[in-house]
């Protein structure tokens, strides 16, 4: 009996010994090969190795075989859900027919871009946190924006604001660093960006009490980790206007400027460029700065990548007493206008959806234009001076004003994706606006949360649609509507602009869409299992071009879902990528 | 026709529940069981409560009064002051943990949803002033060209501004709001400013924690209105049963004194139960 129970054992371990070479010996990680400074330069274009696919953040892939006229034949061929629940916000990246997915609680996962099969999976321990730190609990279920390549490494941020650096063939930690306090309220939630060997990253938990006076874009060495410079958000020194900004409230008592995306880089020029959110206290009534424009706060900031000093700045909502915080993507776009090359960024940096553009060696503001119903902005002047609605500054506690956009947005973290193709900005909006009151609608007794409330979202007045795909044409002296798509329900992911002519978005009907970068016609559509999330990716291999389109639980869905009830919204199980390639044999 | 109907009643629940300090929760991360502890009363706190300590002796009364034995979880706590995640975090550990969470603010307007209901007050407890110069006897000897501190995003912040606003401009004081009372203390100390407007509990455990903060002095802060917090537990609506044996057992720890006991024990001023006098 015993002899029989070995043999089995025997048999079994022999089986498993001989599956494992077996499997590794067709791993596609066997010609992984490293993501090199020259490839992050000028990625691929089978490749998509950033967040938004490259230091542009244009979102923009050179692939064509998916176009107006292949797009119909389209078919599913692999799906694959998330390692784990939570809000979906992710961006898969792939290179060498790797994919590298990134789910909530600092989970990633390598799979064969091909084929679907799991290579891999990364789960980071993190502490346990104390029953204290419930907001962390909150943020590590909704993690932003992506992780990033570099070399043979894949770096991950983490809720516990770790610098996590894997080895991409094999998902173990090369080495990772505590980079801040996160007993202080510090948690990552955005993804880092590799510039000029340094891990550039931007921190966040910057309205939690503990970490009064402080809100960080950091530099690490790619190699080592060590720290080589950091650019506080809401104190710096080096400019005594940002200090006067804030009216008489000193360092130790300001909070909030979270940068909330991840920054682009132009190598050109030795810049990286980050958007910054909301003060806090969001009321001026409550955090006692008085007229004062409390920057950096909703600006784009220019920082020098080698120092992490400031070359510019440019504020896009001073006074902000409403959350309409503007720290989405910036995108750079090179355009040749009479022999002169403009170095534009353009950007729907905030929540209220106005479209920027500045010249990004100088930080010239260019030109601005509306594009959803939003009430807080009265006048942009020629120099670019941004001039609020003064009548919407509360000036008692309890007394409520309507604000429009809402704090869900107008733009909220989707990112736009700009089309050298048609020099069209395709973003997307939802239409909403809500009651903003001052208020301490106190929880716990005596703890200090809540101090603004929000009322419900609501469509403006005399609008139907929530919903607005937005085409913006852009040039160095003005942007344009050139189309614009409105729909009932809500974009919920980021766009994808390929060179096949096809702009791609989804929303919270849980379809995908592929539109006509000309004319915003709908060229085909696929309904999920959920609403569309995080950003929809497209890569080649083995010479088949790929679409992956993640889906899942999305507060963008649920925050007007009542403008769009005919709509259901499923629960939160459902966070799962679905990739799609051209059938061959159609016609 | 009715279906539309249906559907926007549905739409018109759904914002109407909605608020910036929630995300939505996953269903998955919610419990759908029912406990079966028939003697055992599961207490949470927010971890970072003000009077935890009291709130759990509070507790264990209310436990020894219905004959129940007082089971205590860590709760969750840690938030910012914007409140993102509270009302998530709070709806998981009701579901899934707690029968009680103590320590909650009963107020007007208050920010819950529907699925959560209040006790009535166990206890209410006022904002003070407190400040270090010997020369100020009460608010009014403070000159507007000096600073006052306030507790960051508090009842007691709430009132004072609503005051100063009241003021003519150049009677208006500078108002900083502060998250880490310790350092608030150190700026009374050290002269940053002059005051600081602060809940009674808070400065209580100031006194016995900061050498800093022994020697400020409490001095009236009239003309601005007197602000009590008035803190009592929450429950979940639908144990409409417990609702009321715990509000029976409140009145009846503040009607034979117990309450004002705990009290003591903590150097808390304030009012057993409601005070109703009171702002």
């Amino acid at each position: 009996m015993n002899f029989d129970i070995r043999k089995n054992f025997l048999v079994a371990s022999i089986a498993l010994i001989a599956f494992a070479p077996a499997a590794s010996a067709q791993s596609v990680l066997d010609d992984y090969t490293p993501v090199t400074a020259e490839l992050l330069a000028n990625p691929p274009k089978s490749d998509w190795l950033f967040w938004r696919g490259s230091y542009t953040n244009q979102g923009f892939s050179h692939l064509d075989q998916i176009n107006k006229e292949t797009v119909k034949n389209l078919e599913l061929v692999w799906a694959w859900p998330m390692a784990d629940v939570g809000i979906q916000e992710t961006v898969p990246l792939v290179h060498d027919g790797v994919m590298f997915l990134q789910t909530s609680n600092a989970i990633v996962e390598a799979l064969d871009a091909k084929t679907g099969d799991l290579l891999w999976t990364y789960r980071h321990v993190l502490p346990e946190l104390p029953a204290s730190w419930s907001y962390q609990a909150n943020q590590a279920r909704r993690q932003k924006a992506s992780i990033a390549l570099a070399g043979d490494k894949v770096v991950l941020t983490t809720p516990d604001a770790k610098l996590v650096v894997l080895e991409a063939k094999t998902g173990k930690v090369a080495w990772e660093k505590q980079v801040l306090d996160w007993q202080k309220g510090y948690s990552y939630t955005v993804g880092p960006l590799i510039a000029d060997n340094k891990i550039i990253s931007a921190i966040s938990g910057c309205s939690i009490a503990g970490t009064a006076g402080a809100c960080y874009i950091m530099a690490h060495d790619l190699e080592t980790g060590e720290e080589i410079w950091r650019f506080n958000t809401i104190d710096d020194p080096d400019n005594p206007k940002q200090g006067e900004s804030w009216g008489e409230v000193p360092p130790e008592n300001r909070w909030g400027g979270t940068p909330w995306a991840t920054g682009s880089y132009d190598p050109e020029l030795g810049l990286t460029f980050w958007g910054v959110g909301m003060p806090g206290p969001y009321a001026e009534l409550i955090r006692g700065s008085g007229k004062g424009s409390v920057l950096y706060t909703n600006s784009t900031i220019a920082l020098d990548v080698k120092t992490g000093k400031l070359k510019w700045y440019y504020q896009h909502l001073p006074r902000d007493n409403w959350d309409l915080d503007s720290p989405f993507e910036r995108v750079l776009v090179d355009q040749e206008v009479d022999g002169k090359v403009h170095k534009l960024l353009i950007s729907v940096p905030g929540k209220n959806g106005i479209a920027f553009a500045l010249d990004r060696e100088t930080g010239k503001y260019l030109w601005s234009k509306e594009t959803v119903k939003q009430n807080v902005v009265s006048k942009i002047d020629p120099d670019g001076t941004v001039h609020i609605n003064e009548d919407l500054v509360p000036t008692a506690v309890g007394q409520p004003v309507f604000a429009c956009t809402s704090v869900s947005g107008g733009k909220l973290w989707q990112a736009g994706a700009y089309s050298p193709l048609t020099k069209t900005f395709y973003v997307p909006l939802t239409e909403a606006c809500n009651e903003v009151t001052p208020t301490q609608s106190e929880f716990t007794a005596g703890n200090a949360v809540g101090s603004v409330k929000f009322g419900p979202r609501v469509l403006p007045e005399g609008i139907k649609e929530a919903g607005l795909f937005e085409a913006l044409s852009i040039n160095p002296t003005q942007g344009d509507h050139k189309w614009q798509h409105r729909q009932r329900p809500t974009p919920t992911s980021s766009m994808l602009a390929t060179a096949g002519g096809l702009v791609f978005g989804g929303d919270a009907g849980r379809y995908i869409k592929a539109f006509d970068q000309e004319t915003g016609e709908v060229l085909w559509q696929q309904r999920l299992n959920a609403p569309i999330g995080g950003s929809p990716v497209t890569y080649e291999v083995d010479g088949e071009q790929y679409l992956v389109v993640p889906t899942g639980f999305s507060n963008s869905a649920s925050s007007i879902s009542s403008a769009f009830p005919e709509v259901p919204l499923p629960n939160g199980n459902g966070n799962s990528i679905f990739v799609f390639k051209l059938n061959q044999d159609a016609e | 026709m009715v279906r539309w109907l249906a559907a926007a009643v549905l739409g018109l629940a759904v914002i109407t529940s909605a608020r910036a300090q929630s995300y939505g929760v996953p269903s998955e991360l919610l419990k759908n069981t029912r406990r079966i502890e028939g003697d055992t009363l599961h207490v949470c706190s927010d971890a970072t409560g003000k009077i935890r300590a009291f709130d759990h002796a509070v507790a264990n009364a209310i436990a020894e009064m219905l004959f129940l034995r007082a089971e205590f979880h860590e709760g969750f706590g840690g938030y910012p002051t914007s409140g993102d995640g509270f009302l998530d975090e709070l709806q998981i550990a009701m579901t899934n943990t707690c029968d009680i969470m103590m320590g909650m603010t009963v107020q007007e307007n208050s920010p819950f949803p529907e699925w959560a209901a209040l006790s009535r007050p166990y206890v209410s407890l006022p904002y003070v002033l407190a400040v270090k110069d010997e020369a100020y006897m009460s608010l009014a000897d403070i000159p507007v060209t000096r600073k006052l501190g306030t507790a960051l995003s508090s009842m007691g912040e709430r009132v004072f501004i609503t005051w100063n606003q009241q003021q003519p401009e150049g009677k208006r004081y500078t108002r900083l709001p502060y998250a880490d009372m310790d350092l608030m203390t150190k700026r009374v100390t050290d002269g940053s400013i002059a005051g600081m407007i602060v809940w009674q509990p808070v400065l209580a455990a100031l006194r016995k924690s900061n050498p800093e903060a022994a020697a400020l002095r409490i001095i009236p802060m009239a003309p601005v209105p007197e602000t009590m917090t008035r803190v009592g537990v929450l429950m979940k609506a639908r144990d409409t049963f417990l609702r009321s044996q715990i509000d029976q057992a409140i009145d009846a720890l503040v009607a034979d004194g117990s309450i004002a006991a705990i009290m003591a024990q903590f150097s808390y001023e304030g009012v057993p139960g409601d005070a109703r006098n009171a702002q």
